[in-house]
């Protein structure tokens, strides 16, 4: 610690703190411009001058100048003023000045601090800028005659984003910010830049011009888009979400959003959204009142209840709170008496309910999200979670760049993370996963590196004989791996002092389920990485309250049908009512037949949903819900953290959330009266849940609370089974899309500005033997269809590997897939 | 007690022979003064309106009576794609007038506004527009 006075103030602060950090310890605000608390220190503005008694004769910048003992600063002399305005006589010289028409004004550290400084003259006179203006990109405008030189968009994109869009560019007066070769912006989109743009000079295309940021109502939420449960705070004018507003203290993440998080709010206000109930009538969907409604839906799962309650089906999105999941259980499995309840295509949700429950005995992961940060090594399962999880994707960009972590990627395709600095990465045959796992662990107890603790746990000496079994010879063959690869990472893994694995999962991921999961789990448990800080394994969730349905048991758990096995109910006439809320089973799911089959075969299906979707058009009862903007409650994110959400505005046409449609069919249907707030709700959960015992809305707060667990370690053998391969053929892998999370993003008008439909990636050489190239239309046929889909050509597709992303509707990439990790199939132009 | 009477009295009677206050409105209409605040007008210049669309004035209008949604022309600039005026419920207190940074609005000598429906009021742009 050093001690330092401030302006007569007696400061106390670590040896690693600035004098800006010093004085904003203590209370005292010094004004910046290019400072920001997540970047390297720049000293770029020369706002922050003050003033240090042991250095006089020169004034000298705050944000960049490192504490020593007993200095003295003084941060408010006349010198020091008369210096800061001319810094801002200087900016202002060649700044437009158009306030008026531009958006950041009112939330404008350049227009505040000109204002505070009282500069209302310039005693130099100068031109203005003349740039181009960047109109081009789908999402930002770029006016670098706005632009001060702060370098943070740069500075961010680089350190946290690890894009490296921008640079300066130029010197003196010509030096500008720049793209390369000043072409037009084509980057991630994740609009970091813009936030922390302190002017005008980046702004979001869709928010442009809407309204004035002083006019804006900010209602703090989370995020619904995918399991990191990023908080962000809605911007809401007229009752209408209109932008997401940029919140540096919020969240793990300080405010830092991914393209669909930032730009993809649009769905809230969609003219699309349903807003009265739909009753199937004579093959149309027609308009009907919520009575109406209700007492169908109420007589049909009344009468199916009375003759065989296991005839009724649920499957239930894990986008909802965990208050409506808590009553959809309650009427379903309750109140109706049936198990069939599912989520997610029943697979999806696998590696927490299934995986991590045998390996550890508990649904939830026992890392957390600030681990990725702590530990030394980490192993990350498919390049994908950048795609799936961005915003973890930037926490591990700055683990990589910022704490020297060691990298290692296990994955079947290159990507944004096996860039990075020093990641190692090791491409393996599609669907080798869980042979590779076991490889490496059957060469850590080979190399004796195993815990010695670990031999005294269950499962230990059935794991040892399984894997005795286990050549690394042959799966180093099978999954194209060398073995020196996989032993070198066996003995890195294990000897490293922390180790952390991460496994995204989801509805475009069937390989990673629960026995990767238990495989993965032992080679944590065996070399005791576990229970420490930097140690563990973290599933990452696929939808943003994935772990909370994990949690709350939304699937079968006494012998009830899967997802699955529902949807063939349905065909066989064993399921006769289908209750589908928030899932779109016709389009995530895989087998795009099965699911079309399952709603036409005369089962009474019941929709709740946003928008009318390709499932709901199928639907004889068509119920309309409040998006998360529209209501209360609780998401459970990856890493175990419960956060709430908050009304944001009033429901949109006659919708009702599902908390209140729940309530109601189990009012009617129990004859006892349901009802409660959301927060009541929650006390029965917390009562009721393991682990959200000592939870209640009051303590979760602003940045929500991180419910406890105890684990207890298990090694689970798992059987690695080496990949069919079909000569001459194409393994086809699907997965998400950067810029889009389930089928929901679908109605953001972001991220269908960035990436409108569905395409297929494959590698130079492919495309080169294919002679296709980037924009050609390419048909691809597997065992179960075909389909046309447009070809992009990048860098990430080892040879003889395609993907497809699987949000989209047209061109839907489940009529061709069944639901394995790997489809082979072959292209032809 | 006669004498404060016939004090009064006298007051009368010399107002006889004075200039009339009264002024026979309609046929007969008021000088109005040259900085009198009266219904707004959106000024014009090079063919359009000046107004840039910044909502200040919608921002600083006590009443709350200004409406203005901003759109993006052709040239990527900001305009007043609605620019509305309730005066039902202004005060004329021309802060609005005050709050322009681009002197796009100004306030004229008309007061005659009465009319005969609410909505009629409501003055859009087009009738703001400055005539010329
Ligand atoms: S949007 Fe994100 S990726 Fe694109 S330039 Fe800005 S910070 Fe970089
Ligand atoms: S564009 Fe904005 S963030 Fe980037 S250097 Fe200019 S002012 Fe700073
Ligand atoms: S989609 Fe996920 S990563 Fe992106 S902002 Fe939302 S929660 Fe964060
Ligand atoms: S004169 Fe006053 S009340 Fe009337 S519109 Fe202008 S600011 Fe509002
Ligand atoms: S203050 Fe002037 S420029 Fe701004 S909206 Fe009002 S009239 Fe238009
Ligand atoms: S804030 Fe310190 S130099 Fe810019």
């Amino acid at each position: 610690m050093v001690n330092l006075t401030i302006d007569d103030k007696q400061v106390t602060v670590a040896k690693d703190a600035t004098i800006f950090d010093a004085a904003k310890a203590a209370g005292i605000r010094i004004p910046i411009l290019c400072h920001d608390k997540k970047l390297h220190p720049f000293g770029g503005c020369r706002m922050c001058l003050v003033e240090v008694e042991q250095m006089k004769g020169r004034l000298i910048p705050a944000c960049t100048t490192p504490v020593t003992e007993g200095m003295i600063v003084r941060t408010t002399t006349d010198e020091i003023m008369t210096a800061r305005k001319l810094v801002l006589e200087l900016l202002l010289l060649k700044h437009p000045l158009d306030c008026p028409v531009c958006d950041a004004a009112g939330d404008c550290d350049l227009q505040n601090l000109t204002y505070e400084y009282k500069v209302n003259a310039n005693k130099f006179t100068d031109e203005k800028f003349r740039w181009d203006i960047d109109y081009e990109n789908p999402l930002i405008e770029r006016d670098q005659n706005r632009c001060i030189h702060c370098g943070k968009c740069s500075r961010i994109c680089d350190e946290i984003v690890a894009f490296g869009a921008y640079s300066f560019v130029n010197r003196g007066i010509e030096a500008k910010i720049s793209t390369p070769f000043d072409e037009k912006l084509d980057c991630e989109y994740c609009g970091s830049c813009i936030s922390v743009c302190p002017v005008g000079a980046l702004i979001a295309k869709p928010f442009k011009f809407k309204a004035r940021w002083w006019a804006l109502n900010k209602v703090k939420s989370v995020c619904s888009y995918c399991g990191t449960g990023c908080q962000l705070t809605l911007g809401v004018k007229d009752n209408k979400v209109l932008t997401t507003v940029y919140d540096e203290d919020q969240g793990f993440h300080n405010g830092q959003l991914c393209s669909r998080g930032r730009f993809g709010y649009q769905f809230i206000n969609s003219d699309k959204r349903l807003t009265t109930p739909l009753i199937k009538k004579n093959g149309t969907l027609v308009p009907a009142s919520w009575e109406e409604a209700i007492d169908l839906v109420v007589s049909r799962l009344s009468e199916a209840k009375k003759s065989d309650p296991s005839s009724v089906a649920a499957l239930v999105t894990p986008r909802l709170t965990n208050e409506e999941l808590y009553l959809f259980r309650k009427l379903f499995k309750d109140v109706i008496g049936t198990d069939s309840i599912d989520h997610s295509a029943g697979y999806a949700h696998k590696a927490l309910t299934e995986g991590l429950k045998e390996s550890f005995g508990i649904t939830a992961s026992p890392s957390l999200i600030e681990d990725i940060q702590k530990t030394d090594l980490l192993l990350v399962l498919k390049s994908d979670a950048y795609e799936t999880h961005p915003v973890i994707g930037f926490e591990i960009n700055l683990a990589v760049k910022r704490q020297g972590v060691d990298l290692r990627i296990l994955s079947d395709k290159s990507g944004k993370l096996t860039r990075l600095p020093d990641a190692k990465k090791y491409i393996h045959k599609p669907g080798s996963e869980i042979l590779l796992v076991n490889a490496i662990a059957k060469s850590i107890l080979d190399q004796n590196l195993a815990d010695p603790a670990a031999q005294s746990l269950p499962g230990f000496d059935a794991l040892k004989s399984a894997l005795a079994a286990v050549s690394i010879e042959q799966i180093s063959a099978a999954a194209g791996v060398p073995v020196e690869a996989i032993t070198r990472l066996a003995t890195d893994y294990a000897k490293a002092g922390k180790a952390l694995i991460l496994l995204p999962i989801g509805l475009g991921y069937p390989g990673h389920g629960s026995e990767l999961t238990s495989a993965l789990a032992n080679l944590a448990i065996l070399t005791g990485k576990l229970n420490k800080e930097g140690c563990g394994i973290l599933i990452l969730g696929e939808k943003n309250n994935s772990q909370g349905a994990a949690d709350l048991a939304i699937h079968p758990t006494a012998g009830g049908r899967d997802a699955g096995a529902i949807l063939e109910g349905c065909t066989s006439g064993a399921v006769k009512v289908l209750y589908i809320a928030g899932e779109n089973p016709v389009v995530s799911y895989p087998d795009k037949a099965k699911s079309v089959k399952a709603l036409e075969s005369g089962a009474f299906v019941v929709v709740q949903d946003l928008f009318l979707t390709e499932t709901a058009q199928m639907a004889d009862v068509v119920l309309p819900v409040k998006s998360f903007a529209e209501k209360c409650g609780t998401f459970t994110s990856v890493g175990r953290n419960v956060q709430q959400i908050r009304k944001a505005i009033s429901a949109v046409g006659q919708s009702r959330s599902d908390r209140e449609i729940t309530a109601e069919l189990i009012s009617k249907l129990s004859g006892a009266a349901c009802g409660g707030s959301s927060a009541e709700i929650f006390t029965e959960i917390a009562a009721s849940t393991p682990g959200y015992s000592s939870l209640s809305t009051d303590s979760l707060g602003d940045n929500g609370v991180i419910y406890p667990v105890v684990i207890t370690p298990k090694l689970v053998p798992v059987v690695g089974v080496v990949p069919e391969t079909e000569e001459g053929k194409f393994a086809l892998l699907i997965g998400s899309s950067l810029y889009h999370c389930g089928t929901m993003s679908r109605y953001g008008e972001g991220p269908m500005l960035v990436c409108g439909e569905s395409y297929l990636e494959l590698g130079r050489t492919d495309a080169g033997k294919l002679g296709v190239s980037e924009g050609d239309t390419i048909k691809l046929k597997s065992a179960a269809g075909e389909l046309n889909l447009k070809v992009k050509v990048g860098t990430r597709m080892p040879e003889g590997v395609v993907f497809v992303p699987y949000h989209f509707e047209t061109s839907a990439i489940n009529s061709v897939t069944a639901g394995n990790p790997v489809t082979w199939v072959t292209l032809s132009r | 007690m006669i004498v404060p009477l016939i004090k009064g009295l006298q007051i009368t009677f010399s107002h006889l022979f004075k200039k009339a206050v009264t002024l026979q409105y309609p046929e007969e209409k008021p000088v109005v003064a040259p900085r009198f605040r009266g219904l707004h007008t959106l000024k014009v210049s090079h063919n359009s309106a000046k107004c840039v669309a910044c909502y200040l004035c919608p921002t600083v209008c006590p009443a709350k009576c200004i409406t203005v949604e901003a759109g993006e022309d052709a040239n990527h600039e900001k305009f007043a794609a609605v620019y509305e005026i309730d005066m039902l419920r202004c005060i004329f207190c021309g802060f609005c007038v005050e709050a322009c940074p681009v002197d796009a609005l100004g306030m004229t000598q008309e007061f005659e506004l009465a009319n005969y429906k609410r909505t009629d009021f409501v003055f859009s742009k087009e009738r703001l527009l400055e005539k010329r």
